[in-house]
């Protein structure tokens, strides 16, 4: 038996090219799948802005639940946190949500998972493109 | 605006949706990504259906 041991190779940290990643994620937060535009991968730039706006535009339009700031429970505030994930789409539910939810019927109810999926997908899909930029994920 | 969908639309759209987005985040060759959003899409439709039926009992 041996008593080899085998080096592994760490890459080194370029802080530029982290800082890039980073502003990568956030543009992929704020506007879904720009963040994998900016890395020039278009197929999932358009699958992860057609995907979170088909849900955030479908949940609203089911008069789901959009959370606020100031929902006052816990459930309201991890509510509000998945819908912000939607980044500036959280601005087009509000617009298609004109009149207010209701989820007094099943259809609320789903919208109101629709929204909050979209955000977390969003989420995501940032992550990934961000990971992207890093080098670690093709 | 308002949109009114049965049950399983919703639940149709909503796993297309999903599928599609897991299929193009996690695979890059276009035959895979066909293959893991069909996958995808018929699991969670037979998971989906297949939880309404367990809650059937419950619902007499």
């Amino acid at each position: 038996m041996t008593d080899e041991t085998q080096a592994v190779e760490v890459p080194e940290r370029d802080p530029g090219r982290e800082r890039l990643a980073v502003g990568i994620g956030v543009a992929g937060w704020i506007l879904p799948g720009l963040g994998h535009a900016l890395q020039k991968m278009w197929g999932r730039a358009l699958a992860c802005f057609l995907t979170v706006g088909a849900l955030v535009v479908i949940g609203a339009a089911m008069r789901g639940n959009l959370f606020t700031s100031d929902g006052g429970d816990a459930f309201a505030s991890l509510g509000y946190l998945a819908d912000l994930g939607t980044g500036s789409f959280y601005l087009v539910a509000k617009s298609v949500e004109t009149s207010g939810p209701d989820v007094s019927r099943a259809d609320g109810d789903y919208g109101t998972r629709f929204l909050a999926a979209a955000g977390v997908l969003n989420l995501l899909a940032a992550l990934h493109a961000y990971e992207a930029a890093r080098g670690r994920k093709a | 605006m308002s949109l009114q969908l049965s049950h399983f639309q919703a639940m149709l759209l909503f796993a297309l949706a999903i599928s599609v987005a897991f299929g193009f985040l996690s695979r890059r060759p276009p035959l895979e990504r066909v293959k893991y959003i069909l996958w995808s899409l018929f699991l969670f439709l037979l998971i989906g259906v297949g939880i309404g039926w367990a809650m059937y009992p419950f619902s007499h």
